[in-house]
């Protein structure tokens, strides 16, 4: 992922999270961001949809483990 | 993001920011334990258009910030959310919704899908919440209409399962109710045949919308969202993957919209919809600058931008007749600023349209506080709309009360924009609404008049009042329901009756109730006052008593008095009973009671209560005012 993606996926985190010291890191998960519930997944999933200008498909909404999982994810979605 | 919503009109909102800089403004106040400053920012996030991203981190800040902080606010609303989708992101961007409107909000969230059985349940968590609104949001998949063939008994059984639900609610709970109606999904497998086939479910829907408003009655509101569906788009509103990840009935990006207008629909309901509209004149009435172009350079009337002021300014009457106050502030010399009202061919407002018309050079703020004073209206009722940002931005900042409408660039986005902010919805529309204008008109010539008679007493008997005070009957019921919504300075205890509270009182025989009329050698001001009284043993004690603020300082409470002293002479009770209940507003009354001679029985931190004899009391009220019966003049007293 290039860093300019990368920085525009941490700005959305701390924006939908409300966290503005978050520190986007690849290992991170659900678990380790407060408030990320199952709504706030939702919530998440279509900030990034419209940050991004792309569209999830079903079986991606939930697939991923973790955040770099998510970027990789986003990165072949990007480039297609 | 937002970007795209840019060309949709103006909004209220801040100049030289954008909403992402306001939520991380909002979280920096947060941090630094803050609170009013971060509500502040929040309620400013909601103005930069509908973006629901920046919508849902806003609200989620702002649960985090009441923890600590209440919102400033008008009122305090309890909103019960029942519905038959996913309505958590609903429930959580309401509050946030209701800012801009000066509501601090509070939801209770049914459970999901299931806003029947909780109408049902006599005992449940929706009637211990005991809300002041109940909010049935549904969509289309709730209706069992087939895609055709349908019968009109179909349609009927329909209806009823949904009045029935509106009934049982009316029963239990004096909240009121905001129904849904149903957006229509643009899919139809027939196509265009829909649309004249009978029978179709297409139009089935159609009739059952128009139904539901047919029988939405004085408790029920109807949230109209297949207009909404239509105004922001269908193929937006509905979003089938949304649907089908997490049973998002209205899709994410909708929301903001529809939380907005549910918010607005409240607000109106409780009669907190602003008063006043107050304009700038060059490019805002027509484009160009009087002071500079002369009349006949100003762009007005003919070609694409003189349409559009025209247009403008054809809105802006229609809210006048709806009972919305008119008012001007302008940087301009007064005759200047007059010239095109006065000489313009294709000026469609007129000076006497205007209820206070301030052209000069001072500070805008300055002259907005001075239009609040003459009509006698808080700041907080005032909507103020200028093109010039750097003008609305100093109003911004220095008086916070007043909400302010972000023009866009094109005039002809004008309309648009003031319809988009929802600050002039209107629920109950009573005739005193209409006449409004003319009685705030013959205030600021009252205000003339009082300052050349030369003792107040000559200036009372100048006025020639007359009133008309008998008990509250079901004609009067909406406006003395309105009143007490939203009666702020005169009104001793500012208790908010719901309507069915009242009617509770007006069938009790132990309860005295009055109105009181006012009409003056001015104008003809109409029900202005409520009077309300609890009989206990031969002592009446007086639950309600207020006065809308357009009749402060006329003696009316004296005459208000004299009538509840007739009452309780001829129901043989000897003493009154008073309670003033002290609130942000409401110091002009303070001293109501010592004024009349009541003495302090009690005195607590929040209220204090007092008592007269009634023989002590002057049943003939106010000498100023007389009193007649209905519109024949007729004396009584």
């Amino acid at each position: 992922m290039t860093l300019k993606s990368h920085d525009r996926l941490e700005e959305l985190f701390r924006r939908v999270f409300n966290d503005y010291a978050l520190v986007l890191r690849d290992r991170m998960t659900a678990a380790d961001v407060e408030g990320w519930d199952s709504i706030a997944h939702i919530n998440l999933m279509f900030s990034i949809e419209q940050e991004f200008g792309i569209d999830f498909e079903r079986d991606e909404f939930a697939r991923f483990t973790d955040i770099g999982d998510l970027k990789r994810l986003l990165e072949a979605k990007l480039a297609q | 993001m937002s970007e795209q919503r840019t060309s949709s009109g103006g909004r209220i909102g801040g100049e030289g920011r954008d909403a992402a800089a306001c939520l991380k403004l909002a979280n920096d106040s947060h941090r630094s334990g803050n609170g009013p400053a971060a509500i502040g920012w929040l309620k400013r996030v909601t103005q930069f258009g509908d973006d629901f991203v920046s919508w849902q981190s806003a609200a989620s800040l702002l649960a985090r910030v009441r923890e600590t902080h209440t919102p400033p606010a008008k009122r305090t609303v309890k909103v019960a959310l029942l519905g038959s989708y996913t309505t958590a992101q609903m429930a959580s961007l309401l509050p946030l919704a209701a800012l801009a409107f000066d509501m601090d909000l509070e939801v209770y969230e049914g459970p999901y899908g299931a806003y029947r059985q909780e109408i049902i349940n006599s005992i449940g968590p929706l009637y211990e919440a005991d809300p002041d609104f109940v909010v049935i949001a549904v969509h289309e998949g709730e209706v069992a209409f087939p895609q055709i063939g349908g019968k009109p008994e179909d349609l009927d059984a329909e209806l009823s399962r949904w009045t029935s639900l509106w009934d049982i609610l009316k029963q239990r709970v004096s909240a009121r109710i905001i129904q849904h109606n149903i957006a229509i999904r643009p899919d139809s497998p027939i196509g265009h045949v829909a649309a004249s086939l009978e029978g179709s479910r297409y139009r089935m829907l159609q009739d059952l919308n128009s139904r539901l408003g047919l029988e939405a009655g004085e408790r029920v509101a109807i949230l109209d969202c297949e207009r909404l569906a239509s105004l922001i788009g269908k193929r937006r509103w509905f979003d089938d993957r949304y649907w089908y990840f997490s049973k998002q009935g209205v899709s994410l990006e909708a929301l903001p919209l529809l939380v907005r207008h549910t918010a607005a629909l409240i607000a109106a309901e409780l009669g907190l919809t602003r008063k006043c509209v107050v304009v700038d004149l060059d490019n805002t009435l027509w484009g160009g600058v009087i002071g500079e172009d002369d009349l006949s350079g100003i762009r007005l009337g003919d070609g694409p931008h003189g349409e559009a002021f025209v247009a403008f300014q054809e809105y802006l009457l229609e809210l006048k007749r709806r009972g919305i106050l008119l008012a001007v502030c302008s940087k301009n010399n007064e005759m200047d600023a007059r010239l095109p009202f006065e000489r313009h061919p294709d000026m469609r407002i007129k000076l006497d349209d205007v209820a206070v018309f301030l052209a000069n050079w001072a500070p805008k703020p300055e002259n907005l506080t001075t239009i609040a004073e003459r009509l006698n209206i808080g700041l907080d009722a005032l909507v103020f709309v200028d093109d010039d940002p750097v003008e609305r931005e100093i109003v911004r900042l220095s008086l916070p009360e007043v909400a302010v409408i972000r023009l866009p660039d094109d005039p002809a986005y004008y309309v648009r924009a003031v319809s988009e902010s929802l600050l002039f919805e209107a629920r109950l529309f009573t005739q005193e609404d209409a006449q409004r204008t003319e009685q705030y008109r013959a205030r600021a010539q009252i205000a003339e008049l009082e300052s050349s008679a030369s003792t107040l007493e000559e200036f009372y008997t100048s006025l020639e009042m007359r009133a008309e005070i008998a008990p509250i009957d079901g004609f009067h019921l909406p406006r003395v329901v309105q009143l007490i919504g939203k009666t702020n300075q005169f009104n001793l205890t500012t208790r908010r009756h719901s309507r069915a509270t009242v009617e509770a009182f007006l069938a009790d025989q132990e309860y005295v109730h009055l109105y009181l009329k006012l009409r003056d050698r001015f104008a003809d001001h109409g029900l202005v006052g409520v009077l309300i009284a609890r009989r206990i043993g031969d002592l009446l004690d007086i639950d309600t008593w207020l006065l809308s603020c357009r009749a402060i300082g006329r003696t009316a409470e004296a005459a208000m008095l004299g009538g509840l002293v007739v009452e309780a002479q001829m129901r043989g009770c000897t003493r009154l009973r008073g309670t003033y209940i002290p609130t942000t507003k409401n110091a002009v009354v303070s001293d109501l009671f010592s004024r009349f001679g009541f003495r302090l029985v009690e005195e607590q931190a929040r209220k204090t209560v007092w008592e007269c004899d009634v023989a002590a009391l002057d049943p003939s009220g106010s000498q100023f005012i007389e009193r007649v019966v209905g519109r024949d003049d007729a004396e009584v007293a």
